[in-house]
C-alpha cells in the first residue's frame, strides 16, 4: 500500500514493554510484592468470616439502609445464600477483593485526575484521548503487559481492571466539578476562597452525586474485567466462567456467572445509596441506625478474627502448579494436586492460557507445569524459555496430536484434504501449542494452502464435533489424545507424512531453575510424577461424566495408592 | 479622596485584543467588532469615581457591560488594562494572594441568583466568608448569627436554603456579605429575581441598613425605579461605555445624550398617559355577600383604609371607608346603606381631564370600562405621574 514499507510498530511496543519490564524489575515486584500480600490478607480476612454470619450481617446493613423498603435485603439474603449453597463462597470472596481493590486504587487515582482536568483546559485536553484510548482498547490487550509486569496472579488482574475502569471516575469527577453553577463559583470567590478551599468547600460536595456515580461505573467495569483477568490467573468466579467456556459446560458457566450477577447487583445497590442519600435521608437517619451498622460490621469482623484464631490452619508448604484447562490438564493436575494435599502440601492451581503458563513457570512465578507437550506442539514455547526452565522429562509418554476427522469421512491424510469442511479446520485456543503445529503444517502441504484455522477454545471445538458428528457433516479438528472426545465417538487422525504436526509426544514436567535449591522434596515429587495414558483417561472420562474433578482424582488415587505413595519417595 | 477610584478601565473578551481595541477607538459597534475580530467588548475606558458611603447604581440594557464592570472591581474577571483605586491603592496590580486578603477584608458580592451554597444549612452560608478567613468557630458563629439576626432569619439557621422563599435566600445572601463586615458591598442586579412586592421590601430594607451601617454599595440594576429609589448617584451604560454619572435628578432633566433621554423616557406624560396607564388594582367589598366585620378584616388585611363597593358583576356602588363599615357594625346595618359616592372616570380618560376630579374628590377615583370597575386612581399617582418620572409600573428594560 502506497509503497510504504510496513511501520514496525508490533516491535516497537514490544521493546518498550520489555525495556520497561528490564528496567523496572525491582519497582514491579515490589508492587506486585505489597499487592499480593494485601489482597490475601484481605481475601483471608473476608473467608475467615463465617458464612452465617457475614450473610445475616450484609442483610443487616441492607435493611438497615434501606428505608423499610425490603426487596433488596431480601434479594442480597436469598442470593448470598444461593452462593453459599454452590459452593462458590470463596470464589466469590476473592472478586469482592479483587473488584474492591481495583475500586479504590481506581478512586484514588481518579478523582485527582478528575479534578486536574476541571481545573484546567490543556490537562484536560491531554487526559481525555488518552481515557478514549484506554475505554476502547479491548481488556484483554492489558494483559499482555500486565503479566510482563507483574507476572501472574490477581494483582496484574487488578492492573488490568484499574486501567479499564478508570476512565468513568476520572469522566465523572471532571464533568461534576465543571457543573458546579457559576455563580456558586464566583460567590465562594468573591469571599476570598483559596483553590483549595474551593475545592473542599463547594466543588466537591456539590460534585458529589455525579462523583459517586462514576464511582458506581467504575466497580461495574472492575467486575466485568474479573473474568478476562482470570484468564492470567486473578481467582475468583470468573475462573469458573472461563473454565466453563473452555469446557463448553453451560452450566457451570450459568452458575459462576449468576453468582457474578448477584454480587453485581448487591454491590451497585449499594453504591447508588451512597449517592442518592441526600441530607434528607439523613437527617431523618437516627444515630442509633449508624450506631447498628457499626455494630455489625464490628461483629463481622471480630467474628473472622475468631473463626481465624480458632482454626489452626495448616501451614504446610506452598506449591504452586499452573496448567492449562484442557481436560486432560484438568486430570492430571487435579489428582497430582489432590495426592500432593494429602501428603500435607498446601497447593495453588492457577489455570492460565498455554503461552502464560511456560511465561509464569520461566520468571520463576509458578513451581511448575505438569503440562509440557514436547517435543512438537509446545516447540516455539520450549525454544523460547529454553534456558529459563528445567525439564524433567516425562510424565506421561505416548500422546499424540494431529489433524482428526470422524471415521465416516473418506480422507485418511492431511494430503487428501481437497474442500472438505468448507477448507475449515476447528481449532482450540489461539496460544495453544497444537495450533501453532497446525499452523505450519497448512504451509508445508500445498493443498491447504487455501484452508482457514479457526480459533475458539477446546470446549467450543468438542460441541463443534458432536454437533457435525450428529449431522453427519464433515469436520476437521486439531485433535489430541488422551481424550475423551475419541472413547465416545468414532474418530481417526489423519495420516501426517510431511511431519509436521509431530510424531508421538510425550507430556513433560518443567519447574522453574530455582526450585531444587527452594524446596528440594517438592522438586523430587515432580521429578518423579508419571502415570499413563489409561490412568489419564479413566480420570478424563469421570470427569466427562459428570464427576467433579477433584472427586474424579480422590477415586483414582484411591485405587492407586501404591502408584501414588511412590511419587513420594 | 474617592473611596473607588476607576481610570481608563478596559476588558476585551477573547483572544485578538489589539484589533479590537483600535476599532473600539474609532467607534466602531460591539457587534461589528465581534464579527471582525471575533473578541468581544467587554467595558471600554470606564472613568468613574465612588464616594465612602454613598449607593451607586450602575445602569444599563442587557449586555451593556454593568456585570461585567461589578466583576472587574473584585476581579472575578481581570482587566485587560486601566486602573482601580481603593483608599488610593491599585488593585488591579495585586497578585493572587493579595486579592484574596482584599476579597476577604474589603469587598463582599451579592448574586442575582443568591448564590447560596445548597448544601450548607443558612448558618453555614452565613459564617462562610469567616471561615475561609480561618476565624475561629464561636465566633463566626457569633457573627453569622448577628447578622442573621438583624435580618430577621435566626429562626431558619438550621434550615437548607431551598427550603427557604427567594426573598428570605436574597436576605441569607445579603447577611452573609455583612458578616464580614466590609467597607465596599457589591450587589449584582440583587433584586431582579425577586417579585415585585418582595422587591419593593428589600429596597426599603436596605435603605434602613445603609442608614445604620454607612457602607460604600455599588449596586447594578436594569430598572430605573430602582435605581432612582435607592441610588444616590446614577451611571448609565452601553455597550461597555459610560454615558453619563449623576444625581437621580440630573439624569432625568439633564440628560447628556440621545440615549439617556429615551432610556429615562421624558416625554410630556400629562397628554398621552391615560387614566388606565396610572391606576392600581382596586380592592372592593362584594356588598351582596360581606358584611363590615369582612370589610373590615380585608382593610386590614390590604393595609388600606376604605375598599370600593361592588357588586357581583363588578358593579360600582361607592366607596365604603372604614368609619363607615364600623359605624354599619355597630349599627347592624346593612353595607350599602353606609356607602359613601365614589366619582368614576372611563379607563381612556387622559390625565389632564382627571386633575379637577382628583383634587374635589376626598376618595380616590374608580375607574371603569364597560361599566365594569378595573382600578382606581390615587392621588399620588397623578403627581407621580406629571413629575416627569416614570410611571410605577414594573418597567423593566429588558432587551
Amino acid at each position: 500500500m502506497f509503497n510504504i514499507p510496513k511501520i514496525p510498530l508490533g516491535p516497537w511496543v514490544k521493546d518498550g514493554v520489555d525495556w520497561l519490564t528490564n528496567n523496572l524489575n525491582g519497582f514491579f515486584s515490589a508492587i506486585q510484592h505489597a499487592g499480593q500480600t494485601i489482597m490475601d490478607g484481605l481475601t483471608t480476612g473476608l473467608t475467615a468470616i463465617p458464612i452465617p454470619i457475614m450473610i445475616i450481617g450484609i442483610t443487616l446493613i441492607a435493611v438497615l439502609t434501606a428505608n423499610k423498603k425490603f426487596g433488596f435485603p431480601i434479594f442480597a439474603f436469598f442470593g448470598l445464600v444461593l452462593v453459599a449453597n454452590q459452593g462458590l463462597w470463596e470464589d466469590l470472596m476473592n472478586t469482592l477483593t479483587l473488584v474492591v481493590m481495583a475500586s479504590v486504587i481506581s478512586l484514588i487515582i481518579g478523582v485527582p485526575l478528575g479534578i486536574l482536568a476541571a481545573k484546567s483546559d490543556r490537562s484536560r485536553a491531554i487526559i481525555q484521548p488518552i481515557l478514549d484510548f484506554m475505554q476502547t482498547m479491548p481488556g484483554f490487550v492489558y494483559l499482555i503487559p500486565a503479566v510482563a509486569f507483574f507476572g501472574i496472579g490477581v494483582v496484574p488482574g487488578v492492573f488490568a481492571s484499574i486501567i479499564f475502569a478508570l476512565p468513568p471516575m476520572v469522566r465523572m469527577t471532571n464533568l461534576g466539578i465543571r457543573q458546579v453553577p457559576t455563580d456558586l463559583v464566583e460567590a465562594a470567590d468573591s469571599f476570598g476562597s483559596t483553590p483549595w478551599q474551593k475545592l473542599i468547600k463547594l466543588e466537591l460536595p456539590t460534585a458529589k452525586n455525579t462523583i459517586l456515580a462514576g464511582a458506581n461505573q467504575t466497580i461495574m467495569l472492575a467486575l466485568s474485567m474479573v473474568v478476562t483477568a482470570s484468564m492470567i490467573g486473578a481467582p475468583g468466579l470468573g475462573r469458573g466462567v472461563l473454565a466453563a467456556v473452555q469446557h463448553a459446560d453451560v452450566g457451570s458457566g450459568f452458575v459462576n456467572g449468576l453468582g457474578l450477577v448477584i454480587l453485581a447487583i448487591i454491590i451497585d445497590r449499594f453504591t447508588q445509596k451512597l449517592s442518592s442519600s441526600s441530607r434528607q435521608q439523613s437527617s431523618s437517619k437516627s444515630p442509633i441506625k449508624k450506631w447498628l451498622i457499626l455494630a455489625t460490621a464490628i461483629v463481622m469482623i471480630g467474628s473472622g478474627v475468631v473463626s481465624h484464631l480458632m482454626s489452626n490452619q495448616s501451614t504446610g508448604k506452598q506449591v504452586n502448579l499452573v496448567y492449562v484447562e484442557w481436560d486432560s490438564e484438568v486430570a492430571s493436575n487435579n489428582v497430582l494436586a489432590e495426592a500432593m494435599r494429602q501428603h500435607g502440601y498446601k497447593v495453588n492451581m492457577t489455570p492460565l492460557d498455554n503461552a502464560v503458563v511456560w511465561q509464569s513457570v520461566a520468571s520463576g512465578q509458578a513451581d511448575a507445569s505438569i503440562s509440557a507437550w514436547l517435543p512438537n506442539t509446545h516447540k516455539a514455547l520450549a525454544q523460547k524459555y529454553k534456558n529459563d526452565v528445567t525439564n524433567l522429562g516425562p510424565n506421561l509418554k505416548g500422546v499424540k496430536s494431529g489433524l482428526v476427522v470422524p471415521d465416516y469421512m473418506n480422507v485418511n491424510s492431511i494430503a487428501d484434504l481437497s474442500n472438505q469442511a468448507n477448507k475449515t479446520i476447528t481449532g482450540i485456543e489461539p496460544g495453544a501449542g497444537i495450533m501453532t503445529s497446525t499452523n505450519k503444517a497448512m504451509k508445508d502441504y500445498s493443498n491447504l494452502s487455501d484452508w482457514k484455522l479457526t480459533s475458539s477454545s477446546s470446549g467450543a471445538m468438542a460441541i463443534a464435533l458432536e454437533r457435525a458428528y450428529k449431522n453427519h457433516q464433515d469436520i476437521v479438528i486439531t485433535g489430541w489424545s488422551p481424550h475423551w472426545l475419541f472413547s465416545k465417538y468414532k474418530l481417526k487422525y489423519l495420516e501426517d507424512p510431511k511431519q509436521s504436526m509431530g510424531k508421538t509426544e510425550n507430556i513433560e514436567t518443567i519447574v522453574r531453575k530455582d526450585l531444587k535449591q527452594d524446596k528440594p522434596d517438592v522438586y523430587k515429587i515432580f521429578n518423579n510424577f508419571h502415570w499413563t495414558s489409561q490412568d489419564m483417561q479413566s480420570v478424563m472420562l469421570d470427569v466427562q461424566n459428570g464427576k467433579s474433578p477433584e472427586q474424579a482424582a480422590k477415586n483414582w488415587i484411591s485405587q492407586h495408592k501404591s502408584e501414588v505413595d511412590s511419587w513420594f519417595k | 479622596m474617592p473611596k473607588v477610584e476607576i481610570k481608563h478601565l478596559t476588558k476585551i473578551f477573547g483572544k485578538r485584543i489589539k484589533p479590537a481595541l483600535e476599532l473600539v477607538k474609532q467607534r466602531v459597534s460591539k457587534n461589528e467588532i465581534l464579527e471582525r475580530t471575533g473578541s468581544t467588548v467587554g467595558v471600554y475606558d470606564i472613568n468613574m469615581s465612588i464616594n465612602e458611603g454613598e449607593i451607586f447604581v450602575i445602569m444599563g440594557l442587557s449586555g451593556s457591560g454593568k456585570s461585567t464592570l461589578i466583576r472587574l472591581l473584585n476581579r472575578l474577571i481581570e482587566p485587560t488594562s486601566g486602573t482601580m483605586m481603593i483608599d488610593g491603592s491599585d488593585i488591579a496590580k495585586l497578585n493572587k494572594k493579595e486579592m484574596i486578603e482584599v476579597r476577604r477584608k474589603t469587598m463582599s458580592m451579592v448574586f442575582q441568583n443568591f448564590g447560596l451554597f445548597p448544601h450548607r444549612t443558612i448558618l453555614e452560608n452565613t459564617e462562610y466568608g469567616l471561615e475561609v478567613q480561618g476565624v475561629p468557630v464561636k465566633e463566626r458563629r457569633e457573627r453569622a448569627e448577628k447578622a442573621l439576626a438583624n435580618a430577621k432569619l435566626l429562626d431558619f439557621k438550621d434550615q437548607y436554603p431551598d427550603q427557604l422563599s427567594g426573598g428570605m435566600q436574597q436576605r441569607v445572601g445579603l447577611a452573609r456579605a455583612l458578616t464580614n463586615d466590609p467597607e465596599i458591598l457589591l450587589m449584582d442586579e440583587a433584586f431582579s429575581a425577586l417579585d415585585p412586592l418582595v422587591r419593593r421590601e428589600m429596597q426599603d430594607e436596605l435603605l434602613d441598613l445603609q442608614a445604620s451601617v454607612q457602607k460604600t454599595i455599588i449596586f447594578i440594576s436594569h430598572d430605573l425605579n430602582e435605581a432612582l429609589r435607592i441610588g444616590d448617584r446614577i451611571a448609565i451604560m452601553k455597550d461597555g461605555q459610560l454615558m453619563q454619572v449623576g444625581t437621580g435628578e440630573e439624569i432625568l432633566t439633564q440628560p447628556a445624550n440621545e440615549y439617556v433621554r429615551s432610556f429615562v423616557e421624558d416625554v410630556d406624560r400629562s397628554k398621552v398617559l391615560t387614566a388606565e396607564n396610572i391606576m392600581i388594582p382596586a380592592l372592593t367589598a362584594n356588598i351582596e355577600v360581606d358584611g363590615p366585620t369582612v370589610a373590615l378584616r380585608k382593610m386590614m388585611a390590604e393595609e388600606v383604609s376604605g375598599l370600593v363597593a361592588v357588586d357581583r358583576h363588578r358593579h360600582l356602588h361607592g366607596y365604603l371607608s372604614s368609619d363607615s363599615a364600623i359605624e354599619a357594625r355597630r349599627e347592624k346595618v346593612p353595607l350599602k346603606d353606609v356607602l359613601d359616592k365614589m366619582p368614576s372616570v372611563s379607563h381612556d380618560t387622559v390625565i389632564m381631564d382627571l386633575m379637577p376630579l382628583i383634587y374635589d374628590s376626598p376618595t380616590p377615583l374608580a375607574v371603569t370600562k364597560n361599566d365594569k370597575l378595573i382600578g382606581v386612581i390615587i392621588r399620588g399617582r397623578v403627581l407621580e405621574a406629571l413629575a416627569d418620572s416614570t410611571s410605577d409600573e414594573e418597567e423593566t428594560i429588558d432587551v
